[in-house]
């Protein structure tokens, strides 16, 4: 396909912002409704980005980032279902298809980049301590424009290397290091959670944290239930902790009257 | 690193000395900022970075007269976060009052923790659930048939929802929170453990939710025998040879197994009259059984795995003393050799 150094950087632009745009800012411009059109635009055929764009979205429907999954990645499958379709001058479902290497490739980046972030947090932390809204500020932006640049370049590589480039990647990784990597990524969370149960818990809570294990499994077991599961589960914990805080209460105000009385009595002997 | 081990987060604040309450434009600016939330979102803490960012122009404010506080504030903020970005200035309004009135540390960190759970749930239908399929589901149709304004109509919709669920959310929980802080500080010791129960609870929520390692391994482990039903027509005189493939051993009860197409059969002999009879006889075939390690698990318990890795991690933290980045590298050693020996 002839392109020119203009269309590359271009794309470039287009990765960086979705590459940002789907986790943060308006999180709608990635959506392959708005890149299939751009792509459309800069490649010079508006009408077939659209057409490419539209049915790609409507695959990406009910197959959102839910829950903290991560579905393929609908920014380099969007803009790739557009590049291929447009250069290959080929249907849009078989575009779509032929993204969906790309979008998979997406993903990994995606697993990767949320681990890598990991460590980082520490120096965060270390600024938090030191009452640096600086760094903060700088940490929370450059990893946006890492993220950006990520995607950016990934994007014009594609780009630039269309179909067969993208199944040689694929092929060059081997399966074990991103089942591995993928896995890794997806335990990560358990830092988080052991995190917030050591500042939060003290030894009398554990049961609580037990019943919420117990009364989330059987939530989750009964699929009708796999998207309110947080709400019914959050009513459960509320009804015990409004429960218990009755129940403090009027610890309190009993007690001192308890005291009262008891030493009524010792006077009274 | 090192200052994970040295700095400890203070329960309460030196300066317990309500701050003014904040202006709105302070409160628009923190809406803005909520868009990046998600900015360095990580395996680890997730949005809790993005969140200190949001919340960080409020906190300056409300801590200006004293550093102390403002890194005791800054630190307890950077603990794990996670909630539905669209709905994040809901939690943020909630906490800055709290901050606001400097209510001690655990009681924010707990209302924070028992707050950004259930939106998540919330934020999916509302979003992913509902706005994105009509709005996008509508405008594709219009993509398709090559009419220019679908991505226009299909942004301007999605994104007018969203500011306004952001704007409202942060000034009427800002409003809500500061309202019941009288109510919270009388009865602050009990609301803590109230809302620590609540936190505590969500996260063995999340623990079983959010929680998706799993393992792929499979045993082999022998061989099992089945029935296979087959049907032929025989001469009636040569009936008698089947017998033990109709009725097995006992020579009076049918066997029941599965035919070739994997539906339910029963053997039997039926005559045709003809002289012919036809004869349903099973076969016998043996077939590989592997043990799934997971469903083994699964059937002890689901989601064991989650639980038993975030106990450990709490275990190493608490007892070894083990930082979060140590941690971290506890995990992706367990990944790729797991994935390198194949045990996902």
């Amino acid at each position: 396909m002839e392109f020119n150094a203009i269309q590359v950087l271009l794309v470039f632009i287009v990765g960086f912002i979705c590459g940002i745009d789907q986790f943060s800012f308006l999180e709608s411009l990635y959506q392959p409704i708005v890149t299939g059109a751009v792509i459309g635009l800069i490649l010079g055929d508006v009408q077939t980005g659209l057409i490419i764009g539209g049915t790609y979205q409507l695959m990406t429907i009910g197959n959102m980032p839910v829950g903290g999954a991560q579905p393929p990645n609908a920014v380099i499958g969007g803009i790739m279902a557009a590049v291929l379709g447009i250069s290959m001058k080929v249907d849009a479902n078989t575009a779509v298809g032929l993204a969906i290497p790309f979008s998979l490739l997406g993903q990994y980046g995606v697993t990767l980049i949320f681990t890598i972030m990991s460590p980082v947090m520490t120096k965060a932390d270390a600024c938090a301590h030191n009452a640096d809204t600086k760094g903060i500020e700088r940490i929370n932006t450059l990893a946006m424009i890492a993220l950006g640049l990520v995607f950016g370049i990934i994007c014009a590589l594609f780009f630039i290397g269309g179909a067969t480039f993208g199944t040689v990647i694929s092929a060059a990784i081997p399966a074990w290091l991103m089942t591995g990597l993928s896995a890794a990524g997806g335990m990560m969370r358990f830092v988080g959670f052991a995190i917030l149960l050591k500042v939060m818990i003290s030894g009398e809570l554990w049961g609580f944290y037990f019943m919420g294990f117990a009364a989330a499994n059987i939530v989750v077991a009964n699929t009708a239930l796999a998207n309110p599961a947080l709400i019914i589960l959050a009513l459960i914990g509320f009804g015990i902790a409004f429960w218990d805080y009755q129940i403090q209460t009027k610890f309190k105000t009993a007690a001192p009257a308890l005291a009262a009385n008891g030493g009524d009595e010792e006077d009274g002997i | 690193m090192a200052s994970n081990e040295t700095y400890v987060i203070p329960d309460t604040y030196q300066n317990t000395t309500p701050a003014p309450e904040l202006d709105q434009k302070t409160l628009n600016k923190m809406v803005w900022r909520s868009l990046f939330l998600q900015g360095s979102f990580n395996y680890e803490r997730m949005q809790s970075c993005g969140w200190l960012y949001s919340i960080l122009p409020g906190l300056e404010k409300i801590h200006a007269d004293n550093k102390d506080d403002l890194a005791a504030s800054m630190s307890h903020n950077m603990e794990f976060f996670n909630t539905h970005p669209f709905l994040v200035t809901f939690v943020m309004g909630i906490v800055l009052s709290l901050e606001q009135n400097k209510v001690d540390i655990p009681t924010i960190r707990a209302v924070r923790v028992a707050a950004m759970g259930p939106l998540g749930g919330i934020g999916d239908a509302l979003f992913w659930f509902t706005l994105v399929p009509i709005t996008a589901g509508i405008t594709s149709n219009m993509a398709i048939s090559g009419n220019i304004a679908a991505p226009f109509i299909f942004l301007i919709v999605f994104n007018a929802f969203q500011f306004v669920i952001r704007f409202w959310l942060m000034n009427t929980s800002y409003k809500m929170g500061t309202g019941a802080i009288d109510m919270l500080t009388e009865n602050a010791k009990e609301f803590t453990r109230a809302a620590s129960i609540l936190g505590v609870f969500v996260i063995g929520c999340l623990t079983v939710c959010y929680g998706g390692t799993k393992l792929g391994l499979v045993i082999p482990n022998g061989t099992t025998e089945s029935y296979v039903a087959h049907t032929t027509t025989v001469p009636t005189d040569e009936v008698s040879s089947f017998t033990d493939q109709v009725y097995g051993t006992d020579g009076k009860t049918a066997l029941t197994g599965k035919d070739t197409a994997g539906n339910a059969a029963t053997a039997g002999i039926t005559d045709l009259g003809n002289g012919y009879s036809e004869v349903t006889y099973m076969d016998v075939v043996s077939s590989p059984v592997t043990v799934n390690i997971q469903s083994i698990l699964d059937g002890i318990c689901p989601k064991l795995i989650p639980l038993g890795l975030t106990l450990m991690l709490f275990a190493l933290m608490t007892k070894r003393r083990w930082t979060p980045i140590k941690c971290i590298g506890l995990l992706l050693a367990i990944g790729l050799v797991g994935g390198f020996i194949g045990i996902w």
